[in-house]
C-alpha cells in the first residue's frame, strides 16, 4: 500500500453546484410531465371510511385521482424493509400523514387544489403518540453482553447512574423529497434522490407486481441524504403506479410540512447508563439500556452498543435495547443513528465519571484505551483515538483550562465552558463493481456501485482516478446510483468511501496492465487517450468487482438483487472502526444565558483521508449537525393529537451560519493496514459522533448543570 | 391553491377603489412574504390581489419636519440600512434587521410587516382541521392552551387564545409612539400603532382594526432624541432568522445616569406589541443600575399569566428588558 498522502483537490462537482448546474432528480425535465400532490391522513390511526373525490376531479386541469383502490393487494409474504405496510395507498391508517390519495393534473397548482378538495372521514382509533402513552408496546431486543457488568459495577469504586434523553429528529435537508416516474415502451424509469437505487427497483417492482428487469432507477445527485433516502421511501411506488395508468411521466414534489410525517426520522431514546471505574480510574463496568420509540411494525434496531463497546477497554458491558411500539410513521436512520445518542449518552456519562473521580477528562479517556476489540477480543485493525485526543487537546490549548466549573470566564462576563468527547462509528464495506473506460477521444467513463450526495464519493473516485492515471480530468465522467450503469446499494453508513475507493484503486491496476500489455514495449508519450489514438484502438474497458474482507461471492450476488450487501466492523480477521475527538468552547452569556460556541477542534482518524477538502467539509457539516442536536432540534408531539407539530424550517430549528464558530480539523491520516488496499476506513458518520456530549460537557464546565435532556435551551439555564 | 385575480393598480385611490370593487375575498398584496405563506397554509383564500407595489411613491423614506415618514412600500431592507435611521433611532433599524433574512426583508415592506400574523404552530399547521384553533375557526377551541406552549404568549392572553404577537419592528414602533396613515373607502386617516392591535379576548380571529379596504399608506414616528439612546434586543432560539422567544425595544433620555425618560415595549411575550408602562415608572427619575434595571424588567412581567412551558418567559423576558436597558444608556457613552 502506497502511503502517501493524496493531495488536496477541489471538489468535482464544485463547479457545477455554484452556478446552480447540478440536476437533481426533479430537476430531470421530460416531456409530457403530470404533477402529483399526495392527500395526507389528518387522523393518527383508524380506516378511513369515506373518500370522496368528485370535488377534486372537477378542479379543471386534474386528471386523475388514487385511491387504495388502484393498487393491487400487496404481495404476500408483506414484508418491506422498514415498512408497517407496503408504501401504497391503504383504507388502514397507521400514522398521521400517511397518504390517502394521490391526486395528478397538468399542472402543479391544480393537483394541490385538487388535494385540498378531496374529501375524506375516518373510522378513528384510540392511539399512542409517545413512548410513555399508556397503548405503547414495549418489546425487549436481545441484548449486547459480555463479561459480567453487575459484578464489576458492584466492584467499582465509583459509579455513576444517569439517564439521558435524545428527542424525535427529522433530517430535512434541502433538497425535498420527491420522485419522477416514466413509464414508457415497457419500461419504467424512476428519478429519485435516493442512496439506494436499486433497492427502489426491486421493492418497486414487488409492490407493482412488474418484472424487476423493467425498472430503471436514478438518483443522479441527492440534495442531502443522511439515511432519510436510505430505504424505499412512501411515495415512490404511488408515483410510479401513477406513471403506469396513466401513460405519462408523473412527478410529486412533497411539500416540507409534508416531510414531517412521511420521512422516517431520528426516534426519540432514552439512556439509563451505569458506569463504574476502579480506584485506579480504569472503567470496569457498563450497564446500559437504550430505548426508544417504535412504528408499531417498524424494524429500526433499538440497538446503541455498537460504537459504546469499543470506546474503551472496558471489559463487562450489559448493553440492553428496548421498543415502545406506537402510532408513527417507522422511524429510521438519521446520521449516525445510533452512534449519535449513544455517544451523547455515554460520553457525558464519561465525563460525569472524570468529574466524580477528579479526573482530567481527557486523561481519564487516554487511560482507558484499548488494542482489541472488548466485544470479542479480536484486535483492531487499527486505533488512533488517543492520539485525537492528545493532538485535539494539544491545538484546543486544553492545558489552560481550570477544571471547576464556572471558573472561566471571558471579557464580556459570559461563562467560558471547555468539553471534550469521543466519537466512534464501525468501519463498513459493501461489495461493489465497477467498469471504467478511457477512449481515444479524451473522455473517460467510470460507471460503479454507490451514489453521490454532496458527501464527495466522487471527488474522492476521482482522487484515485487522476492520481493513478494519466487522463484528461476535465473530461471524467463518473456515473453512481444508476441502475442501468451498475448495481446499485444502499450508500451509507460511512462506507462509501471503503467500498468504492479501493475498487476505483484496483480498476486503475487493471487499467494500467491493460495499456501496458496493448503496448507491448513501445513507447508512446502523451495521455492513455493520445496513447489508445497512436495504437488505433477507440476505446478499452475494464471491468472489476471487489469485496469487502471475509464477503463471499453470495455477497455480490445480493448486490446484483438490491439486496444489502454490508460487512463489518467484525471481519473475520479483525475489526474495524473510526474514531474522533472534538474539543468545545461554548460561552454562557451572564444574563439571558444564550449559549454560543465560538470555537471547536476535531480530529479524526478515519485511516488515509482520499480527499481532504470534501473530508473537512464532512467533519464541519458533523459539528455543525451535532450542534443542532444539542442545541436546537427537535420535533415535537402533542399526545393530545398524535404525529408531529413543527412542520417548517421556520418551527424545526436547525442552525444557522451566525450560530457556528470556528471549526478546526485535523486527521490523524495513518492508513489502516489491513482493511482495504488504500488503507481507507470512514468518516461521514464519526464526523457527529460525540460532538454533541463535547458540547453539552462544555456548558456543564461552564455552568456547573448536568443537563441530560436534548436540545438544550436558554430556559434550563436561567 | 385557489384561483384568484390579480391587479396592480398604480396610485392609492385606485388601489383602494379597487379593493372595494372587488369586494368579497380581496386583500392587498405588498412583498407577499407573510400572504403567499398564509395561502400555502390555506389559512387565506383570497379571491382577488391587490398588489400595491407599484403604487408610486408609497415606498419614500422622508425624514424633513418632525416626523419620520416611512412609506408603507419602503422595504424592510431600505429602511434598516438608512444611515441616519441607523444612527438616531437604532432601536428601529436593529428591529428590522434581526427580523426574518435578508432575501425576506428585501422583498417585505414595512406596511405589510405590521399585520403579519402569529407563528402559533397549531394556527400554522392545522391543515385539515386537525388541531381546534380558535383563530382559525372561531369557537372550535385552543390547541395551545394546554398543549405545547413553550413559545406562546404570557401577556394579553385569554382564554380563547395565547398566540404572541410575532413582529420586531412593530413592537419598535409601539415604543417610539409610531402612527400608521391609512387611507380607506371613508377616506384618509391616522391612527397609532399601538391602536392597531387588537387583544384576542373572546375574538382572536380579530387581530386588527383596520377596515375593510383600507390601506395603510405610511408610518410615521414622532422625531425624539431618545432614539438615540435606543436598542431592540432581541432574544431568539438561534442566533438569526428567527422570532423572538423575548424581545425589547428600549429608548432612554437620561440625564447623566439618571432616566428622565423610558419608553418600553415588548416582543415574543405577548398577544399584542406590548408597551411596558410598569417598567418605565420604575424607572423615572432613578439612577439606573443593573438592579434598577432588573426591577423594571420584572414589573412588566407582574401580571404575566404563563401557561405550561413558557414560565420561562416572565424571568427571560425580564433580563432581556435589563440588558436592553443598558445597552441603551451605554449609547450615551460613546
Ligand atoms: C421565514 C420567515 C421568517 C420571518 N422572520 C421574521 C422575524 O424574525 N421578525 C419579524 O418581525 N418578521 C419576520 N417575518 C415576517 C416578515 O417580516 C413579514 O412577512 C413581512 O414583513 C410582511 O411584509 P410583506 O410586504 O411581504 O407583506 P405581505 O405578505 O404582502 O402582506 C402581509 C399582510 O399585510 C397586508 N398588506 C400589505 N400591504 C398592505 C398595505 N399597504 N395596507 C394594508 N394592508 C396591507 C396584506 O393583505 C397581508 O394581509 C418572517 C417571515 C418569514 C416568511
Ligand atoms: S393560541 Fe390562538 S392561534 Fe394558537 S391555537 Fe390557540 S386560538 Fe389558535
Amino acid at each position: 500500500m502506497t502511503t502517501t498522502p493524496f493531495k488536496d483537490r477541489p471538489r468535482i462537482d464544485a463547479f457545477d453546484k455554484v452556478r446552480g448546474a447540478t440536476a437533481y432528480a426533479a430537476d430531470i425535465p421530460v416531456p409530457g410531465m403530470l404533477y402529483a400532490m399526495l392527500v395526507p391522513s389528518v387522523v393518527a390511526k383508524g380506516r378511513i371510511a369515506t373518500l370522496q373525490v368528485e370535488d377534486a376531479i372537477n378542479v379543471p386541469g386534474v386528471v386523475r385521482i388514487l385511491t387504495p383502490d388502484d393498487f393491487p393487494p400487496p404481495p404476500e409474504p408483506v414484508r418491506f424493509p422498514n415498512a408497517d405496510a407496503p408504501p401504497t395507498l391503504h383504507r388502514d391508517i397507521a400514522f398521521r400523514g400517511q397518504p390517502i390519495a394521490l391526486v395528478v393534473a397538468e399542472t402543479l397548482e391544480a393537483a394541490t387544489e385538487g388535494a385540498e378538495r378531496v374529501a375524506a372521514t375516518f373510522e378513528t382509533q384510540p392511539f399512542a403518540a409517545t413512548k410513555r402513552s399508556a397503548l405503547a408496546v414495549r418489546e425487549e431486543a436481545r441484548p449486547t453482553a459480555f463479561g459480567d457488568a453487575g459484578a464489576a459495577l458492584a466492584q467499582a469504586t465509583m459509579t455513576v447512574d444517569v439517564e439521558y434523553e435524545s428527542p424525535a429528529q427529522h433530517h430535512n435537508p434541502i433538497e425535498l423529497i420527491s420522485t419522477t416516474a416514466v413509464w414508457a415502451d415497457g419500461r419504467l424509469t424512476i428519478y429519485e434522490g435516493t442512496q439506494f437505487a436499486s433497492g427502489i427497483k426491486e421493492v418497486v417492482a414487488r409492490i407493482l407486481r412488474i418484472d424487476p428487469g423493467i425498472v430503471d432507477v436514478k438518483s443522479p445527485s441527492v440534495g442531502g441524504a443522511f439515511g432519510q433516502k436510505g430505504w424505499v421511501q412512501q411515495q415512490t411506488a404511488i408515483i410510479a403506479r401513477a406513471a403506469m395508468l396513466l401513460g405519462r411521466p408523473v412527478k410529486l414534489v412533497t411539500p416540507r410540512g409534508q416531510i414531517f410525517h412521511l420521512a422516517k426520522f431520528r426516534p426519540n431514546s432514552t439512556h439509563h447508563i451505569k458506569l463504574g471505574a476502579d480506584a485506579a480510574g480504569k472503567m470496569t463496568g457498563v450497564h446500559y439500556v437504550a430505548d426508544q420509540q417504535q412504528s408499531r411494525r417498524g424494524t429500526f434496531p433499538p440497538d446503541y452498543h455498537a460504537g459504546p463497546t469499543r470506546l474503551y477497554g472496558i471489559r463487562n458491558y450489559y448493553g440492553g435495547g428496548l421498543d415502545y411500539r406506537i402510532d408513527t410513521q417507522p422511524p429510521g436512520h438519521m446520521r449516525a443513528p445510533h452512534e449519535h445518542p449513544a455517544c451523547f449518552a455515554f460520553e457525558c456519562a464519561v465525563d460525569e465519571l472524570a468529574y466524580s473521580l477528579g479526573a482530567d477528562p481527557v486523561d481519564f479517556r487516554i487511560a482507558n484505551d484499548t488494542r482489541v476489540d472488548p466485544q470479542n477480543g479480536r484486535p483492531l485493525s487499527s486505533r488512533h483515538l488517543n492520539e485525537c485526543l492528545s493532538r485535539g487537546a494539544q491545538r484546543f490549548g486544553w492545558s489552560k483550562r481550570t477544571p471547576k466549573p464556572g471558573s472561566m470566564r471571558a471579557a464580556d462576563g459570559s461563562l467560558v465552558g471547555w468539553g471534550v468527547a469521543s466519537g466512534i462509528y464501525p468501519a463498513l464495506v459493501t461489495a461493489t463493481v465497477a467498469t471504467l473506460r478511457i477512449s481515444a477521444d479524451g473522455t473517460t467513463r467510470f460507471t460503479t456501485t454507490h451514489h453521490e450526495f454532496g458527501q464527495g464519493i466522487k471527488t474522492a473516485i476521482g482522487a484515485v482516478l487522476l492520481d493513478g492515471l494519466e487522463i484528461d480530468a476535465a473530461k471524467l465522467d463518473i456515473v453512481l446510483g444508476d441502475t442501468t450503469a451498475a448495481p446499485q446499494q444502499i450508500t451509507a453508513g460511512s462506507w462509501g468511501t471503503f467500498s468504492v475507493v479501493p475498487t476505483a484503486a484496483l480498476a486503475v491496476e487493471r487499467m494500467r496492465a491493460a495499456i501496458s500489455e496493448l503496448l507491448a514495449g513501445r513507447q508512446v508519450s502523451g495521455a492513455i487517450h493520445q496513447q489508445l489514438a497512436a495504437i488505433r484502438r477507440p476505446f478499452l474497458t475494464v471491468e472489476v468487482s471487489l469485496l469487502g474482507p471475509g464477503q463471499d461471492a453470495a455477497a455480490l450476488e445480493r448486490l446484483r438483487r438490491g439486496q444489502y450487501a454490508v460487512a463489518g466492523p467484525t471481519f473475520p480477521d479483525f475489526t474495524a472502526m473510526s474514531y474522533i475527538a472534538h474539543f468545545v468552547e461554548v460561552q454562557v452569556e451572564s444574563t439571558t444565558r444564550r449559549i454560543r460556541m465560538p470555537r471547536v477542534v476535531s480530529v479524526a482518524d478515519c485511516g488515509r483521508v482520499v480527499s481532504p477538502r470534501t473530508a473537512v467539509s464532512q467533519v464541519r457539516g458533523g459539528v455543525v449537525w451535532a450542534f443542532g442536536a444539542a442545541l436546537r432540534e427537535v420535533t415535537e408531539v402533542d399526545p393530545r393529537f398524535g404525529g408531529f407539530l413543527n412542520n417548517d424550517l421556520a418551527d424545526y430549528v436547525v442552525p444557522v451560519n451566525a450560530d457556528i464558530g470556528e471549526i478546526d480539523v485535523d486527521f490523524i491520516g495513518e492508513p489502516d493496514p489491513v482493511a482495504n488496499s488504500v488503507g481507507v476506513k470512514g468518516l461521514g458518520e464519526v464526523a457527529m459522533v460525540g460532538a454533541s456530549a463535547a458540547i453539552v460537557n462544555a456548558i456543564f464546565h461552564a455552568t456547573g448543570k448536568r443537563l441530560r435532556e436534548l436540545p438544550v435551551r436558554i430556559e434550563h439555564l436561567l | 391553491m385557489r384561483p384568484f385575480t390579480y391587479i396592480r393598480p398604480a396610485t392609492p385611490q385606485e388601489a383602494v377603489g379597487a379593493f372595494a370593487e372587488a369586494g368579497e375575498g380581496a386583500r392587498f398584496i405588498a412583498g407577499g412574504t407573510t400572504l403567499y405563506d398564509l395561502m400555502k397554509l390555506t389559512i387565506e383564500r383570497p379571491a382577488h390581489l391587490i398588489d400595491v407595489t407599484a403604487v408610486r411613491g408609497l415606498d419614500r423614506i422622508e425624514m424633513d419636519g418632525d416626523r419620520l415618514r416611512f412609506g408603507a412600500n419602503a422595504a424592510m431592507s431600505a429602511v434598516a440600512g438608512d444611515p441616519t435611521i441607523g444612527r438616531d433611532y437604532p432601536v428601529l433599524s436593529e428591529a428590522l434587521w434581526k427580523a426574518a433574512s435578508q432575501q425576506l426583508r428585501n422583498m417585505a415592506t414595512v406596511g405589510g410587516n405590521l399585520l403579519q400574523r402569529t407563528r402559533c404552530m397549531y394556527f400554522r399547521n392545522g391543515g385539515g382541521g386537525i388541531y381546534p384553533c380558535n383563530k382559525r375557526e372561531p369557537g372550535s377551541g385552543c390547541a395551545a392552551i394546554g398543549g405545547l406552549d413553550r413559545g406562546q404568549a404570557v401577556l394579553g392572553t385569554s382564554e380563547a387564545c395565547t398566540a404572541v404577537s410575532p413582529g420586531d419592528w412593530p413592537v419598535a414602533l409601539v415604543a417610539m409612539d409610531a402612527s400608521i396613515e391609512v387611507l380607506g373607502p371613508a377616506g384618509s386617516r391616522s391612527l397609532p400603532v399601538g391602536d392597531l392591535y387588537r387583544l384576542p379576548g373572546d375574538t382572536p380571529h380579530l387581530e386588527f382594526t383596520l377596515g375593510p379596504g383600507e390601506m395603510i399608506t405610511a408610518i410615521t414616528v414622532p422625531k425624539t432624541p431618545a432614539g438615540r439612546l435606543s436598542t431592540y434586543h432581541k432574544i431568539r432560539d438561534r442566533e438569526s432568522y428567527a422570532f423572538a422567544l423575548t424581545s425589547a425595544a428600549v429608548a432612554l433620555e437620561m440625564s447623566g445616569d439618571r432616566v428622565e425618560g423610558a419608553r418600553i415595549a415588548l416582543g415574543g411575550v405577548a398577544t399584542r406589541p406590548w408597551r411596558a408602562s410598569e417598567a418605565e415608572e420604575v424607572l423615572i427619575g432613578h439612577l439606573l443600575t443593573p438592579e434598577l434595571a432588573l426591577a423594571a424588567g420584572q414589573a412588566a412581567f407582574r401580571d404575566a399569566r404563563p401557561g405550561r412551558h413558557n414560565s420561562f418567559k416572565t424571568e427571560l423576558g425580564a433580563r432581556t428588558i435589563t440588558d436592553a436597558l443598558i445597552i441603551a444608556a451605554g449609547r450615551g457613552r460613546t
